[in-house]
């Protein structure tokens, strides 16, 4: 068996295996199979440059596969920007900045409003550690139920 | 032989572990992670490398609005009148971690809130007030449910009030109040009209009277002319208005016998003293 398939892998076998992988990865959710398939495409170039047992070819290529789903998930998707928060209350919410139109002075909420509605409502109760004077703006930073959790800026 | 046979299983364990160290989670949701049990992450929206074995992802929650449906139940108003009222909320998961360990069941947690709070609100006011009012409601609903659901982070964004009625029994009551108010009111305007009938009646009745006196005057009058001119045409003569008499009196039972329902006519045979008996002379 060992001795057949040494005799009988060739370079190309990688490559349709890859390009397989790749294809199938159209098909199935989840972001694996193209990363294998790539580093099957990559295992039948190497073995276009140099020949090694079959065993070898299995290990580089189950190493590679690994290497790639961690370079992708540790360098290039930290990179990637997240294009929309809809759907993330918390997310769309915190890091906006509006303006106060009812103090906290003596209660324990104000009241606040964004130059947009935010989550379909412009006005929003607010509550802060410090006292926030009307016409001041302020952050988001937090949410606790209908309240926004705020800093002044 | 035995080198492949472990190189294949290596590798079926590679495809394996990466392909539970990958998580995709679609946007719209958030996953919980758990290493070994206890709250780890939460992972956002695209692809995420979780540790194989460590990791779980025993919760995977919605972060799109939720539309619950708040059942129908009867509220007691201020003044003691039954109402059947109910909402729909949508709300919102801010903190999905808090919202998972949170509270047990948060839907069943936020529906019941709401039953509560809007059974206190609307107790809080008269029949016609709640009946009138419901932005009033909403608003103080959103309120009331702000702090209790602080904790579970969750956001309730609206609360409408979909139905609010009054109940079966009280339906009923202010339809036969109203009922009864317009049959007073149909009672009233109907004895009135009798009582303007009556005496509208009455005075057509004492007009009727009044000109009968006259008529009779007149006709009284008329007859004393008639009679004197009589008497003075005739003077002591009797012939002539015997003569008349006589023949008025023929005419008349020739007309009676006439008519269709007397078919027996007697006639005096002596005429000229039945018509001296007419005049009694």
């Amino acid at each position: 068996m060992l001795e057949w398939l040494n005799a009988h892998i060739a370079y190309w076998h990688w490559l349709v295996l890859g390009l397989l992988l790749v294809t199938a990865e159209i098909f199935v959710s989840g972001f694996i199979l193209f990363w294998f398939g790539l580093a099957a495409v990559f295992m039948g170039v190497l073995l276009m440059l140099v020949g090694m047992p079959i065993t070898a070819q299995l290990l580089i290529w189950a190493g590679l596969s690994i290497g790639l789903v961690f370079l992708w998930q540790k360098f290039i998707k930290p990179n990637w920007k997240d294009r929309t928060t809809s759907g993330m209350a918390m997310e769309a919410l915190t890091g906006q900045v509006g303006s106060v139109i009812d103090s906290n002075i003596g209660k324990a909420r104000g009241r606040m409003r964004f130059p947009a509605p935010i989550l379909g409502e412009d006005e929003w109760m607010f509550m802060s550690t410090s006292e926030i004077a009307v016409g001041e703006r302020v952050k988001v930073t937090n949410i606790s139920g209908n309240t926004l959790v705020v800093s002044p800026l | 032989m035995e080198g492949l046979s472990v190189v294949l299983a290596l590798v079926v364990l590679v495809i394996i572990t990466v392909g539970m160290g990958v998580r995709i989670v679609p946007q719209g949701s958030k996953h919980i992670v758990q290493r070994l049990g206890k709250y780890h992450s939460t992972l956002n929206p695209g692809m995420n490398v979780i540790i194989p074995y460590v990791d779980q992802v025993p919760y995977k929650v919605t972060t799109k609005d939720i539309v619950l449906d708040i059942p129908s139940q009867e509220v007691i108003t201020q003044d003691n009148a039954t109402i059947i009222a109910n909402a729909v909320a949508y709300i919102n998961i801010v903190s999905p971690e808090k919202a998972v360990y949170g509270v047990e069941d948060y839907e069943i947690a936020i529906q019941n809130l709401v039953q509560t709070a809007l059974r206190s609100i609307v107790g809080e006011m008269s029949l016609d007030s709640a009946l009138s009012s419901r932005d009033l409601i909403k608003a103080k609903l959103k309120e009331a449910i702000s702090d209790d659901i602080a904790d579970w982070g969750i956001n309730l964004k609206t609360v409408e009030i979909q139905d609010i009625n009054p109940s079966t029994t009280m339906q009923k009551a202010m339809e036969e109040q109203a009922a009864a108010e317009r049959q007073r009111r149909a009672t009233v305007t109907r004895a009135e009209g009798e009582k303007q009938a009556a005496i509208l009646e009455a005075d057509g009745r004492l007009e009727a009277s009044k000109r009968d006196a006259k008529a009779q005057v007149v006709l009284a009058d008329a007859s004393r002319e008639a009679i004197e001119r009589v008497t003075q045409a005739i003077g002591d003569q009797e012939m002539p208005v015997m003569y008349l008499l006589g023949e008025r009196y023929i005419n008349a039972l020739e007309e009676l016998s006439t008519s269709a329902n007397a078919k027996n006519i007697l006639l005096p045979a002596d005429l000229p003293n039945a018509v001296k008996g007419l005049l009694n002379r």
